[in-house]
């Protein structure tokens, strides 16, 4: 198990710094930032100036050696446009996130699996049918046009909810502030409705279509038809036989999905203006301050390899037929 | 249905009326001491030398004070300042500072402070790359700063110049005191900001919003606001959303297609002012471009001219801008353009005849010339849809154009800064509503840095040069002199000053101003 958890590290290592160096490249082939960091009336000179002193005069790979050795150093670049460290900047804002996502996941895990049952053990029926319906509009829906449609109704037009806006919960519990989290709960979770049901909606349908094709298969197997021979109750046979083996490729896809979460939560958190990284990215991309976005790949990277890492061992606690190493 | 399956749509039921009530929209509403401004960006700073942004600029300029400053209808006004001196050769200004100033953390506001305001945005160590070095102070040529005595700062810079030009700049140098931005860092600098203005500041909740408020005791503003909050909502939507449902009131670049639906709300109106940003159309004059379809064409002035009448303008506005609009007659904002000077009407046919003249007649295939329109994506309203709208236009002349869409941020940029773009390209610049030798300075010399068509008319330079720090009345007989050759001899297709749109919510007055700057001194509740 060592062995194998020290290989997985060593290989992600690799990853990251193929993501970074990837997303380096991809930055500056979006062309020269410093035009974005002057005044539109600079002349050549002051243009010039500004290239030297934002680090851009330097050849592409010496740049791209000073990051590494920062990164190694555990340096991941200042802002260009507020001086602030680029990986506080984004560690500030994690939390929002992970607020965000968390709650999406459990949305959509939370419904995912008992609307993924009731429609296995309703095949063919009008409610089956009905799931599966919205399972596919669900998956269809951009998440833009979703989270805005949500504004305007729910939020416009019958009041419902706040529009947009965040209530930090996460943020008072990692400073142990224990009280202002749960008196602020109420009001954040009133808050995370909208954009966490925006980025919940795909997830929740493709992951109860993905249950169901689970069920289903473990349903039809000869140890689940000798346990309702046996004439046990559908709920244990379901529950106790069929479920946890239907649960393997739901966490396989489950653990990715946090990842996948992750990278959705830029345009809902633009929509939504909720403070956090995806929102950061977006607006780092679009001003090129390029030691924010890196920070972000590096550490959204490594949080990845990490779930993924997560995922494979718990897998195999799930599925004794697998062994690690 | 069996229970299992009622008990847990009941659960999702209950769990949903919990949520809901209380509802949590009308704790989102603004209080009658308290404005809340929604933005699309957050600041990246508050660093008075960092700013590079309006956004920025917006929240800065409630919390700094500045020598004078520039009123709604582009005066240039005493204010912390209360007069100011020249020398003989112009070079070095002498303000007086008001008496009694202090900057947010009680210090003193001396001139000593004034100075520091400007030394420490001129030091390279530093490392500023924002508005106030990147522009301001090159643009003034800044030389240093000196104080005299306690209220007596003197500027110093190389030459003479236009005074109005030079004090509206001087009107964009944030005053700040010394002992404190000695004492902290830059990057603590960039996050609490000591100033010497109205408001001070507050809070920043990084992408959320920032928060400020009124000085009691300030008496240079009478702000009637206690509280100001800036709100981050980066989609216009969602902002166009929260100023309906009353929780925000001053929303500011409102896109076209939502006009309607404030108009409509009962909650806010829509103001359309015709910003200072100048759109155009440029002719590229460089030879490296003498290869390009239609350059040798575009050299000729009578061709130039008459493509000024091909383009309907207003129609423009109106069908794809949302509002009306006159055609711009020169590139100086108004009221200090030349009042001389009628803008080109719409004109196809004076068009086609003074192709015709100028040895352009339509081709068997009915193509005079074919030329290339370069543009950008996503930096101006409506931008791409204006520029196929201009394409069209000179093709149904006969000059046959092709549009050349960029990115603007990635593509259009660079190839803008390194005047590589044409044969006719689109572009904004910002202008002023104080100073006619602002906007001009677009062209101050044939090498300038914005000087993107390489424009090199003699007599247009020749004037520019003559008219450096003459006098008031020489200054306006010059300008209009080099706006009429401008206008005979363009190097524009003359477009339009770019309408801004800011949502205003009933609950208060507030008008907004020409130049995009959002300063609310004198917004108060409706009916007070």
């Amino acid at each position: 198990m060592s062995t194998y958890i020290l290989r997985r590290l060593m290989q992600s290592i690799i990853v990251v710094t193929g993501v970074s160096l990837l997303a380096f490249i991809s930055l500056h082939l979006a062309g020269d930032p410093t035009y974005l960091y002057v005044s539109e009336r600079a002349s050549n000179e002051e243009i010039a100036a500004a290239r030297i002193a934002l680090g851009f005069d330097k050849p592409l790979p010496e740049q791209y050696l000073n990051y590494m050795g920062g990164l190694l150093r555990g340096d991941l670049g200042t802002s260009l446009r507020s001086r602030q460290p680029a990986a506080g900047m984004v560690l500030e804002r994690l939390p929002a996130t992970l607020e965000l996502t968390i709650f999406a996941l459990l949305l959509a895990v939370s419904l995912a699996i008992p609307i993924g049952i009731l429609s296995a053990t309703r095949r063919g029926t009008p409610l089956d049918s009905g799931i599966m319906l919205f399972a596919m509009f669900g998956q269809s829906i951009p998440s833009f046009w979703l989270g805005i449609m949500l504004i305007l109704f729910v939020g416009l037009t019958l009041r419902w909810l706040p529009i947009s806006g965040y209530v930090p919960v996460l943020p008072h519990l990692l400073n142990g502030d224990f009280s202002t989290a749960m008196n602020n709960l109420p009001d954040a979770l009133r808050h995370l409705i909208m954009p966490g049901v925006t980025i919940a909606t795909f997830s929740l349908s493709r992951n109860a279509r993905l249950v169901r094709s689970a069920m289903l298969e473990v349903l039809n197997q000869d140890y689940v038809r000798t346990a309702r021979a046996k004439g046990l109750s559908t709920r244990v046979v379901i529950f106790r036989h069929a479920f946890r083996n239907a649960l393997i490729p739901v966490v396989t896809i489950l653990g990715l999905e946090f990842g996948f979460l992750l990278s959705g939560v830029v345009v809902t958190e633009t929509v939504f203006s909720w403070p956090g990284v995806g929102r950061l990215v977006f607006t780092a991309i679009t001003q090129r301050d390029i030691p924010v976005v890196q920070a972000a790949v590096v550490i959204f990277s490594l949080m990845f390899v990490t779930l993924n890492l997560l995922v494979d061992l718990l897998y195999a606690r799930l599925d004794p037929r697998i062994r690690i190493g | 249905m069996n229970k299992a399956v009622k008990r847990f749509l009941s659960l999702i039921g209950i769990s949903m009326v919990v949520m809901l009530v209380p509802s949590a929209v009308s704790a989102q509403m603004p209080d009658d001491n308290t404005l809340v401004i929604a933005q699309s960006v957050d600041v990246g700073a508050l660093d008075p030398a960092l700013i590079g942004s309006r956004a920025e600029a917006n929240i800065i300029g409630m919390i700094f004070g500045t020598l004078y400053s520039i009123d709604d209808d582009g005066s240039l006004l005493p204010y912390l300042a209360q007069s100011f001196t020249k020398s003989e050769d112009g070079s070095e200004w002498t303000f007086t500072l008001n008496e009694g100033l202090t900057c947010h953390d009680g210090e003193a506001l001396t001139a000593e402070d004034v100075a520091y305001s400007f030394q420490r945005a001129a030091d390279p160590a530093n490392g500023f790359t924002g508005n106030t070095v990147g522009f301001v102070l090159p643009s003034i040529k800044y030389v240093d700063a000196r104080a005299d005595s306690e209220l007596e700062v003197t500027i110093i810079m190389q030459g003479a110049q236009s005074e109005s030009l030079r004090l509206g700049l001087l009107s964009e140098v944030y005053i700040h005191c010394k002992d404190y931005y000695e004492s902290v860092s830059l990057a603590e600098a960039a996050e609490n900001p000591v100033g010497s203005g109205a408001y001070r500041f507050v809070e920043w909740a990084r992408d959320e919003y920032v928060r400020i408020e009124r000085v009691d005791g300030f008496t240079l503003r009478d702000p009637q606001f206690q509280t100001i909050i800036w709100r981050v909502i980066p989609e216009a939507s969602t902002r166009t959303a929260e100023l309906i449902a009353g929780n925000v009131d001053i929303i500011a670049n409102v896109p076209p297609d939502q006009i309607d639906a404030i108009n409509t709300s009962g909650t806010a109106e829509v103001q359309a002012v015709a910003g200072t940003r100048r759109i155009y159309v440029g002719f590229q004059f460089s030879e490296d471009f003498a290869d390009a379809p239609g350059y040798e064409a575009l050299q000729k002035t009578e061709v130039r001219v008459a493509l000024q009448y091909a383009v309907d303008v207003p129609t423009i506005c109106t069908a794809l801008l949302g509002t009306e609009c006159e055609r711009a007659s020169s590139m100086v904002n108004p009221p200090n353009n030349n009042p001389n000077l009628e803008p080109y009407p719409y004109d196809p046919a004076r068009a086609e005849e003074l192709l015709d003249a100028a040895g352009y007649p339509r081709g068997a295939d009915g193509v005079r010339f074919r030329t290339v329109l370069m543009g950008p994506r996503g930096r101006y309203l409506n931008d791409v849809a204006v520029v196929q709208a201009i394409g069209q236009y000179l093709t149904d002349v006969g000059v046959e154009t092709e549009v050349d869409i960029r990115d603007w941020a990635s593509d259009y940029v660079p190839l803008i800064r390194s005047k590589q773009v044409g044969p006719l390209f689109f572009l904004g610049t910002g202008g002023s509503t104080w100073s006619a030798l602002y906007d001009m300075a677009d062209l101050s010399s044939v090498t300038a840095g914005t000087n993107y068509t390489n424009w090199a008319n003699p007599e247009w330079f020749a004037l520019w040069d003559a008219t450096q720090g003459v006098d008031a009345e020489t200054e306006r007989a010059n300008v209009n002199a080099m706006l009429e050759i401008f206008y005979n001899d363009p190097p524009w297709l003359l477009l339009y000053f770019q309408p801004d749109f800011y949502g205003v919510s009933n609950r208060i007055e507030w008008q907004a101003r020409r130049d995009e700057k959002v300063l609310p001194y004198y917004a108060k509740l409706a009916g007070q």
